[in-house]
Parts: structure tokens; sequence; C-alpha cells
């Protein structure tokens, strides 16, 4: 365990603002958390809303994601909407009350990266709940005004904090180009996959195949639109004979296919899957050397996108969501409030997996 | 195996260069087909040795294509027209063409999204079961035939064909005045793939390879950088450093023009978040690569097959001058059956011969 913090009372009382702590592994606390002061361009957001992500859960078992280690306390999360409490001087777009999503990182934008708009990318991004960077698992938090994106009515913050795990998927139907031309094959139908799943239909796709190794997440695909489902292995033996059910489901050639996993397995199958001048998608971050058969693929002109977060998204988010063109609500298995033992249950479930999707902290 | 001729059938009777069975080739006759209204027949005078008529000499296929009976070998080729079909207006006997090999279906739906490369139903000179050019005549489409500016020669028009990769691997990066680009391999295809992203426009062009005398090759061909680089694949962070310090600016795209895991790692790894690796070189089927680190930087990998609609570009770039590829051509043989054995032998042998060219 790294350097403990002064123990204190667990629910915010007064005016301390309190945050969940990541302190060790699998050690998380509910313990105050200085704001920084308001710049002109900030603003201070009560948070009502935040998303478990895979990440957190990572950050919680294992103290570190990819490259990413956590030396010092740091506060979790990152999926989150709020309420405008306070506006820094030079803030116009916004003001006290409205009800805004929040897109976690603050990039430099003065690189070449930012410049060029892929801002997603830039080496001095400072992401929330991403170490060294605290996340927004607490009462309040600081934030620049044009990160946080202001809600309709007809949007929940619940759904408001949906937009960023929303945002992976529809920057993945952005890269992809997925339209009204493009049949999708989607692997893996947790968080991930679903949202792109969402988000492939909200872009037009005409067919839908999601595969998976759990009944209830496709059963869940299927009632959230997905034209047909089929259950895969996880022995890469069977990836050949899973290709050709998979194809005949489809019907027509698969044009693009999104790995929310990012096993050997899934991206083998992609490969082999998608048809010649096809696109292969790797979203999901899950090894870091993958053994696939990538010429077979590559002589068939056959793409392989990267997709890292997502950038300029939120507009569209909750576009979709205010016109119902995508509904996140059932995407939302499990609430909890913000309690130390509310926040050691909701921990455990997220990363219990099975079904629960997301989970979700009511504040 | 082989086919037995019948000598006095005409003045000249038609003879190509078999390949019968592994390592053996036999210079026999080779029977033409009636001309289509449509077609040309061209008497070949220029035909170069690509690394998949070595292949297929060495193994009898390549990657799933396999040799199953006797198939004329050859495909980088340029001619003479010497009889047009009925249908052709744009050629007359005595042209000069270039000529691009792949006869694609034209109903399928990737051909009339014009990835014709990518046809099912492809019909590729020396692509099993489809024969080859390398012989003294053959039938072809006449809109496969690309007529050749006075000033290109048909030794040019045939190296074309290995340009095209280059050109087609240029235009699916993106390769332009902005576009810093790293080449991985420097045999006739990182060659030729070099030229062509400065012909496209690349300010900066660095080359690597395991070998000092294609290095060289390549410096001379106006590689703005060259490094040796090891077969070892633990040394690919100490070689990406060098890449990068050579390059001194960042690495938008990177040709693997070897196609190995140690390349493709290299490749994954220099290259800039947001940049392109383009894999055109076929060494293994499964790779064991660092593709997710590489994803989360948003770095692409561009798959390469063949090439599709750059005759009329690799034609303008050599008669403008813009590239010179006659350098690439260091060996030159006649068309007998001992030079035909010798021409494979030395082709293989890679090393200092980079394009082996038939002068029939």
């Amino acid at each position: 365990m790294i350097s403990e913090m002064e123990e204190v009372s667990e629910i915010t009382v007064g005016e301390t603002n309190m945050a969940a702590w990541l302190l060790g592994i699998q050690t998380i606390k509910i313990q105050p958390y200085h704001l920084p002061p308001l710049g002109p361009h900030d603003v201070k957001i009560c948070i009502k809303a935040l998303g478990i992500c895979g990440s957190d859960v990572h950050h919680f078992k294992t103290m570190r994601c990819a490259n990413f280690i956590v030396k010092k306390p740091m506060v979790l999360g990152h999926e989150c909407a709020g309420i405008i409490e306070e506006v820094g001087s030079q803030v116009k777009s916004l003001q006290v009350g409205d009800r805004v999503a929040l897109e976690p990182g603050i990039s430099c934008q003065r690189c070449s990266l930012c410049r060029d708009g892929r801002y997603n990318l830039c080496r001095e991004m400072k992401f929330s709940g991403s170490p060294p960077n605290n996340g927004s698992l607490a009462n309040k938090v600081v934030h620049p005004a044009n990160l946080c994106f202001k809600l309709p009515d007809n949007v929940s913050l619940e759904e408001g904090a949906m937009c960023e795990p929303l945002s992976v998927g529809v920057h993945a139907c952005r890269r992809a180009k997925i339209g009204p031309d493009t049949n999708v094959l989607i692997i893996g139908a947790g968080p991930i996959g679903l949202v792109t799943l969402l988000a492939a239909r909200a872009f037009g796709a005409p067919r839908i195949v999601i595969v998976d190794v759990d009944d209830y997440r496709l059963s869940m695909a299927k009632e959230l639109g997905a034209d047909e489902i089929v259950i895969v292995s996880t022995n890469i033996k069977d990836v050949g004979e899973e290709v050709v059910k998979i194809q005949n489901v489809m019907v027509s050639r698969i044009d693009v296919s999104f790995d929310c996993v990012g096993f050997n397995k899934t991206m083998s199958t992609a490969l082999s899957a998608t048809g010649a001048g096809g696109k292969v998608c790797l979203i999901g971050l899950a090894r870091t050397e993958l053994t696939v058969p990538l010429t077979s693929a590559t002589v068939r002109e056959i793409d392989v996108v990267g997709i890292f977060r997502y950038r300029n998204t939120w507009p569209l988010c909750i576009e979709l969501l205010s016109t119902g063109k995508i509904d996140v609500k059932p995407l939302i298995t499990h609430r909890f409030q913000f309690s130390q033992k509310g926040i050691e249950d909701a921990f455990q479930t997220s990363a219990g997996g099975g079904n629960a999707i997301k989970v979700m902290f009511n504040m | 195996m082989g086919k037995g001729g019948n000598s006095h059938e005409e003045e000249e009777e038609n003879m190509a260069a078999w390949l019968v069975g592994l390592n053996t080739l036999k210079i026999q006759p080779f029977k033409l087909p009636p001309l289509g209204p449509h077609d040309v027949r061209v008497r070949m005078k220029a035909v170069g040795i690509c690394g998949s008529d070595v292949h297929y000499l060495k193994t009898l296929r390549c990657a799933d294509f396999v040799v199953k009976e006797p198939m004329v070998i050859g495909h980088e080729c340029a001619g003479i027209i010497e009889e047009v079909g009925s249908e052709v207006k744009h050629l007359v006997p005595g042209d000069r063409v270039a000529l691009e090999p792949g006869i694609s279906c034209w109903r399928c739906d990737l051909c009339k999204d014009g990835r014709y490369n990518l046809c099912p139903e492809m019909k590729f000179f020396a692509t099993p079961p489809v024969h080859g050019s390398l012989a003294h005549q053959v039938v072809h489409p006449a809109d496969l035939c690309f007529k050749l500016p006075d000033n290109v020669s048909l030794e040019e028009g045939a190296m074309c064909e290995p340009l095209s990769v280059g050109v087609h691997a240029c235009r699916r990066a993106n390769v332009g005045p902005e576009t810093n680009v790293l080449v991985m391999g420097a045999g006739p295809i990182g060659l030729v793939t070099m030229l062509a992203a400065r012909a496209f426009g690349a300010p900066r062009i660095v080359i690597v390879d395991v070998d000092d005398n294609r290095l060289s090759v390549a410096k001379n061909l106006g590689a703005d950088g060259i490094i040796k680089v090891s077969t070892n694949i633990q040394d690919v962070p100490e070689e990406v450093e060098r890449i990068c310090k050579e390059m001194e600016a960042r690495v938008d795209v990177c040709f693997d023009c070897a196609g190995f895991n140690k390349t493709m790692t290299t490749a994954l790894s220099a290259t800039r978040a947001g940049g392109k690796v383009c894999l055109v070189g076929m060494g293994h089927n499964e790779m064991t690569v660092p593709l997710t680190p590489a994803a989360a930087r948003e770095v692409d990998v561009i798959g390469i097959f063949r090439y599709r609609n750059t005759w009329p570009l690799c034609i303008e770039f050599i008669r403008s001058g813009k590239i010179d590829v006659k350098p690439l051509i260091t060996h030159r043989f006649g068309f007998s059956q001992k030079e035909v054995e010798e021409a494979f032998e030395t082709s293989a042998g890679g090393g200092s011969a980079i394009k082996v060219m038939f002068n029939l």
C-alpha cells in the first residue's frame, strides 16, 4: 500500500470536498479532496452521476493500466456528469445550475497533433483517473469549461455520464467510416462492444452481427438491436469454424470488424472474417503483443485501424441521445451511492463482469 | 512433365520459359490462344524477374497459390505490338507497350468499385494456373497494354510493374510533401517504394536494411538516410532510436517491404502517433507484433496487394525523369535455356542482384 492519508469520516460533512481515493491494490477510501483554485476558463461541477470503466477496475486491481502506474494516491473515475456550481471569470458559455457532461482529457492544444485536431493522441494529455491525474469520483471537481457540454432537458445526468463510453464507439465508427453501406461485425458484447453496436446502428450500418462467449451479454446485445448474435469460444482452434458461422450469419460481406476485446483469437477472427478491402478496428487493448495472421489479411488489403479514446465526440453523443437515436439507459445495470460501502460494493460488482454492464454512482 | 511441340507449324514457333518442376525451367513451345476482338498480340522484348517468380521456381508455390501443372513464368514485361484484335482502336502494330499483368473479371463488386486488384477471379501472369509472359509472344487484353513514349525504353516499360507496387503503396498511405517516410528493406521493392515516395513529394526518406551493398544503392538512388540493422529482434528499441535520430523528424509513414516480425515491430514502434504502417512485403503469414500499443497510438496498418490503375502514372514518372529506374537493372540475360537458368540463379542469389532483366 502506498502512503496512507489521514482517516476522516466517510460521508461529506459541511464543505469538505470528498473523493474516492485509490490507495493500494483493491483499496479505495473516501477521503478529502482539495480542489485547485478556479482558473478564468474553468468551472466547478457538483458531480451527480459517474460510471465505472474497465480501466478504473484495472487500476483498482493492479495499480496500473498498460504503462500508466499509480505511484501515489489517486482519485478514481472519469465517466461523469454534474451540475455547474461556479464559473471562472472568462467563462461565457456556461452558468451556475447548468447540467453538463464532462470530457475527461485535457490536452495541451499546442503540439502538432493537437493543432491537427488529433488531440486524443497528445503526449501531454492529462486524463482524469489516469495516473498521475486525479479522477472525478468526488463531490466536486474543477474542469475546463470547454470540456463541459450542456445537456438538453431530456437527457439525464446518468445519460450524460454515459457519453464517455459511448464516445469510444462513436470515435471508432468515425475512424472506420461506418455508414449505410457497411456491414459490421463486433467482437465482444461488454460495455464497449455494446456502445459500439449502438453507435454503428446510429451511423446507419445496415447489418450488425455481434459475438461473445457469454449468453447474457449476447441477449442484451439482441435486445439492443443486433441483427444476429453468435456465441463463440475462447479456444483459438475454433477460429476457422467460427469465421464460417459468422460469415453465414452476416450473409453479405463483412466490411468492418470491431475487436472490442483485443486477444489473439479475437483479432485473428476479425482479420479472417473481414472481406477484402475492409477494415478491422482494434479497440480492446488487452494484450501488448498479438500473434495474428496479419499477412493473409493485408494481402486482401484489410487495414487495421487503431482506436484510442475519442476526440470531438460529446456534441454528437448528446445529439444522438437527445433525439433518441441511441438509448444507453439499458446499459446501466447497477447503481450505488457514494459511501465507503457503496464504492467498495460498486467496484466489486463491476470487476465481477457477467451481468454487470455499466455500474453507475448516483451522488 | 513438359509439352512437346510441332516444329514446322509456322515460320516461327512461339517459345516460352516453362516451370516444369522444382528448380526446373525449360524453354518449350507455348501455343497462344486465338486473338479476341479486344486483344493484342505482343512480341516480348524485356522481362524482369520478380521475387515471386523465384519463389515458384524454388518451391512450386507462393502463399496459397500452388503450381500443379507446367506454367510459363514471368510477369514484369514490355514489348512491341504485332497484331491487334478487330475492336482495338488505341493501339497499332509497331507500338511499344508495357503490360499490366492481371486480368480481372470487371463484373464483381470489387471491380465495379475500382478495387480490381482484389478481384477473386483475377487471372495474373505466372500466378498458377495462369501462364506468364517470359515468352517470344503473348496475347493480352489491349486495355492492359500501355503505350510507351519515345524516351521510355522497353526495359523501363518492364520496370513499371515493380514500380507499380511502390506507387500503389504511396497512394494508399497518402504520401505527400508532408510525410516523412521510413522504408524497411532495400531490395527491389524497398527501392521502388523509395523512388515512388520521392516522386510523391516525401520530404525525407530513411531506408534500412541488413545489407551494406543494398544500402549504398539506396543512397545513390537518393535516400536521405541509410541505416544498417540486424536480424535480431532484441535490437529493435535501439534501432528505433537510431532511425528517429536519422530522420530528424517524426516518421509519418513506414513501408515494411520485408514483412517479418522484426521489421513490423520496428515499423509499429518507430512510426509516430496517428501515422501509418504499410505492410508491403509478404514474409510470414502469422506475425507476432506489438499491435496493441500501436493501435493505442492510432498507428494504422495498411494492407497492400499488387496495384491498381498505376501504369499511366508510372510511365509519366519515367518519361518526365521524376523517377529513374535504370540503376535497378543490375543484370541482363538473353532468352536461351542456359541464360534462363543463370538468370534465375542470379536473381535467387540476392545480394548485388537487384533486378535481373531478360532482353528478348
